[in-house]
């Protein structure tokens, strides 16, 4: 017991500082791509200690409800993957951070907020069901929605789920806001000053988004590890490569429309994982 | 108490209180009956619980069954009368379909004496008495809820001469209807109440007796009765399969059967097809989208804890019977229905058409759930209807409260009612998220509706996808409500006793239930679920190993110890507690942190206006609007394709259903 609550505390603190280290490599690496010499890896840290240090400002009374919300919300998302819960009931939490996310958004009146508030509903619709599938594309291998049951599992689920997880390559960078599927933020290169929900949210509020992103980035590669639970270090080798390929997609590929977005992932990317487990349902009821 | 007493008090009080509310014109003293009324209904279905069941019960003197075989005519008699009078031939056609094989069946085929002999007449088993508490609890919060509203609707129209009596006795004896109907056994008494809540839910709906309201009131009768003349079908092929004897005119000896007795399949068909007629399935969504121009209440009553939940009931029930092919016809029918519905919901601009969709989206869950028909997928069922049912009570109310208010149930008029109506928004927020998000009943329901989808995976595909844009139509909404300028110094406004007193009860309920869901399940869930257990089915999860402490978890069947899924409750109350309460408690903004919003610098004046210069640097208000994608999966868009497949999904279930006889 007390080994799960050591666990989690060094989940939550071990988490932003991964997330933070690979948001500076991203920066750096996206701004070689584009002929630049790009700021310091550690920059997102100073970033966010300058952003904590800001004065409180907010254009509406309740939206730093639904902020705290959103990284609350991450957390324990982090802590259900870390302590190896549901996968599923993983995958609704998340849904909750995003709509957080999204509520935060609407709750001021402006116009950027709304754009950015709109369009991260649409990557919702795209990726949710993507990840729900991957849930049940996990339980045709193992019979099972825990994670402490994928982890237990000696044969990696890659070698049967690769459709899954090429899917969920897609969903990666939906959630990392990279092109082609930056709709929602529209920060390519991380130059544009007009950013979505971002727009209305400043300092300390600014910083805990912040956070939450980096949260976020190390739930999602460790989902994405988990498709080489055993041994685990070839897992977390994928996860990061997953992670330079998003950087090599983000730099070639120009933004996409909203509702492009929602056909690619609803025709493509679902198509792949409904064909993935339909495969395995019938092998397992030896249909054929 | 005696059970007779009690079936009485669940079954004739809502009428004999109607009759009095309709002759009683004095305001005060007719909401009162109703409040009495009430208490009477919950106190009397707690007593239920005290029952030892499952028990049976016949009443010994046979007038009754004469009361009801006269009622029976009566109702469909009115039916005719209704559909000549309203020139609406449809009604008068299904009236007939109903009243002439009736009326041949009974009297010229000989069998009325037979159909006398008909027992036990009530059975009460642990899924009747979850249905009676639903039905008595919220039900009777909503009818309190309507005697204020009632008033208010009234004063708004500037009627000359009250209705008021008349709305309340429909709704009040809407209530022993439906008691009636999740009671009865004898599949004529079944039918009866079945007829009863038609007519309660025509007259409630035609109630505001302009043109709309009295077109969409015929087409819920006309589409019930379709119901209707299947049940009848049912009933009476039934009767000359099984050798002109009434073995099988019970509801017990149907589902006892177990899908092994193979002229009853069609007639289960048959029932099942009646039951999602009254759950609103696709292709028959239309009536309950009809019912939302009746004053709220009822739309509150249609879809939280009466009608619709009949036909949810009934499929549920009818289960057991069920052979595998039409389980799977069922789910995917149902799953369809979530599915579609959900998608639809997404293009609505009135408040309450994107309720009905939801309604019929979560209907079809629980339809798919019954079709599924593992342990873990009726768990699933009953418990999306009682968190439904809490849920959607609110929601409606809430958007009652809300039209009382601003006058308009259009979303985009509830534009900022954070800051007009804070606290009616505060209770329709938490509504809002109870019916989709974690840590809330309705998400636990539909997490264990995925976990148990797996042996129909067709289903599973489109609950996954229905699950995914069910998020996208109450984010919108929730955004519209949420939208404000933060103009200092708003006021909580205040709300009478008679629309707080049942909204703030079913706040507590969500999160007393939500919270308290581990012994919701053992002891009501786990027990229903042995009524209507289907046997032919195997489940790969042991439901008594599922409570663990205040927790649930899905064991092995083979070995308790090792669990294929959990839900640990109390934490994620915690966290929500964390993320949403104590900030909204503890943290607040003083007004010198306010600012206003980005505007590229054309912001005229501070931070509680919203106008910016425009062209030509005139002034202008700022407005914004909600996407609905109308174009794109509007009604007019999908319809056709959402009526062909629908129709192909129903003409299928019958085919699989012929090709195993």
């Amino acid at each position: 017991m007390s080994n799960q609550v050591w666990i989690a505390i060094i989940a939550v603190i071990a988490a932003p500082l991964i997330g933070g280290f690979l948001a500076g490599i991203d920066r750096r690496v996206t701004a070689r791509l584009q002929g630049r010499y790009g700021p310091p890896i550690l920059q997102p840290f100073y970033d966010f200690f300058k952003l904590l240090g800001k004065s409180r400002i907010a254009t509406s009374k309740t939206q730093f409800v639904w902020i705290i919300s959103y990284l609350v919300f991450m957390i324990a998302c982090l802590l259900f993957l870390v302590l190896q819960q549901d996968l599923l009931l993983l995958v609704f939490l998340l849904g909750f951070a995003g709509i957080s996310f999204v509520l935060a958004g609407f709750s001021t009146k402006s116009p950027y907020s709304h754009f950015g508030a709109n369009r991260e509903l649409l990557q919702i619709l795209s990726y949710e069901p993507i990840l729900l599938l991957f849930a049940l594309g996990v339980y045709t291998q193992i019979e099972s929605f825990m994670i402490s049951d994928i982890m237990a599992s000696q044969t990696p689920l890659l070698a049967s789920l690769w459709p899954i997880f090429i899917a969920l390559l897609v969903v990666l960078t939906i959630k990392m806001r990279k092109s082609p599927f930056d709709i929602a933020t529209s920060h390519h290169g991380h130059q544009e000053l007009v950013k979505g929900i971002m727009t209305e949210i400043s300092g300390p509020y600014y910083a805990m988004v912040l956070l939450t992103e980096w949260y976020e980035l190390v739930l999602l590669l460790g989902l994405i590890a988990l498709f080489w639970a055993n041994p685990l270090w070839i897992g977390i080798l994928i996860a990061l490569a997953a992670f330079i390929l998003e950087l090599f997609i983000d730099n070639i590929n120009a933004r996409m429309t909203g509702g492009w977005m929602v056909k690619f992932s609803w025709v493509i990317a679902l198509v792949f994982c409904v064909l993935n487990i339909a495969y395995w349902w019938i092998i397992n009821k030896g249909v054929l | 108490m005696d059970i007779q007493w009690m079936l009485a008090v669940a079954i004739l009080l809502p009428l004999i209180a109607g009759i009095l509310v309709f002759l009683i014109r004095h305001y005060q003293t007719r909401g009162l009956i109703v409040i009495l009324t009430a208490v009477a209904l919950i106190v009397n279905s707690i007593y239920f619980l005290k029952l030892g069941l499952p028990t049976e019960f016949t009443p010994t003197n046979e007038v009754w069954g004469t009361i009801i075989t006269v009622l029976d005519y009566a109702i469909l008699l009115f039916y005719i009368y209704a559909g000549l009078s309203l020139k609406n031939w449809l009604v008068l056609i299904f009236a007939l379909t109903q009243i002439i094989p009736l009326a041949w069946w009974e009297f010229s085929a000989g069998a009325s004496k037979a159909l006398e002999t008909i027992t036990p007449a009530f059975m009460i088993d642990q899924l009747s008495v979850v249905m009676v508490l639903i039905i008595s609890i919220i039900g009777s919060l909503i009818c309190i809820y309507a005697i204020r509203y009632m008033k208010d609707h009234e004063d708004h129209k500037e009627l000359a001469r009250s209705r008021q009596s008349r709305f309340l006795f429909w709704l009040v004896m809407f209530l022993g209807a439906m008691n009636g109907l999740v009671l009865a056994n004898n599949l004529l008494w079944l039918y009866f109440f079945w007829e009863v809540t038609t007519l309660c839910c025509f007259q409630l709906i035609a109630h505001d007796l302009t043109k709309e309201a009295i077109n969409n009131g015929a087409r819920a009768l006309w589409m019930n009765s379709i119901g209707g003349t299947a049940m009848i079908a049912a009933m009476i092929y039934i009767y000359f399969n099984s050798g002109q004897t009434v073995e099988y005119l019970t509801l017990q000896s149907i589902v006892e059967s177990g899908g092994t007795v193979a002229f009853l399949l069609l007639p289960v068909a048959l029932m099942c097809f009646t039951g999602m007629i009254k759950a609103a399935q696709m292709p028959f969504q239309n009536w309950l989208l009809g019912a939302m121009v009746a004053p709220t209440p009822v739309s509150a009553l249609l879809h939280s804890s009466t009608m619709v939940k009949a036909g949810v009931y009934l499929v549920l029930r009818l289960a057991p019977a069920f052979n595998p092919v039409l389980g799977v016809t069922v789910a995917i029918c149902g799953a369809f229905t979530f599915f579609a519905a959900s998608v639809l919901a997404i293009a609505q601009t009135t408040g309450k058409r994107v309720l009905a969709y939801s309604t019929i989206a979560n209907l079809g869950l629980i339809v798919a759930c019954a079709g599924i028909g593992t342990d873990l997928a009726m768990a699933a069922a009953i418990l999306l209807i009682i968190f439904h049912a809490i849920s959607k009570g609110l929601l409606f109310m809430c958007a009652g409260t809300i039209e009382h208010q601003i006058w308009s149930r259009e979303i985009e008029d509830m534009e900022g009612l954070a800051e007009k109506a804070p606290l009616t928004t505060f209770i329709t927020i938490i509504g809002m998220l109870s019916m989709f998000l974690p840590p809330f009943g309705m998400l636990l329901g539909k997490w264990v509706a995925l976990e148990a989808s797996y042996a129909v995976p067709l289903a599973a595909v489109l609950f996954v996808l229905a699950s995914a844009v069910t998020m996208v139509f109450w984010a919108k909404w929730l955004g519209r409500l949420l939208q404000v300028t933060p103009r200092l110094g708003r006021k909580i406004e205040s709300l009478s006793l008679s629309y707080s007193v049942p909204l703030w009860s079913l706040v507590a309920g969500i999160f007393a239930f939500g919270i308290g869901v581990a012994p919701v399940f053992k002891n009501f869930v786990q027990s229903a679920v042995s009524c209507v257990a289907t046997g032919n089915v195997t489940s790969v999860v042991a439901l008594d190993g599922m409570v663990k402490g205040w927790n649930l978890v899905l064991p092995k069947a083979a070995a308790a110890t090792e669990v294929i899924g959990s839900y640990p409750v109390w934490p994620l109350f915690i966290v929500f507690a964390v993320a949403i309460v104590l900030p909204l408690l503890f943290i607040s903004l003083k007004p010198q942190e306010l600012r206003p919003v980005y505007m590229c610098g054309e912001q005229a004046g501070d931070v509680d206006t919203d106008e910016w210069y425009c062209a030509a640097d005139v002034k202008t208000k700022l407005q914004l609007g909600g996407y609905y994608y109308k174009d794109a999966i509007g009604e007019e868009a999908i319809n056709p394709w959402v009526y062909v497949i629908a129709i192909a999904l129903l003409v299928i279930m019958f085919g699989v259903v012929g090709v195993s006889i």
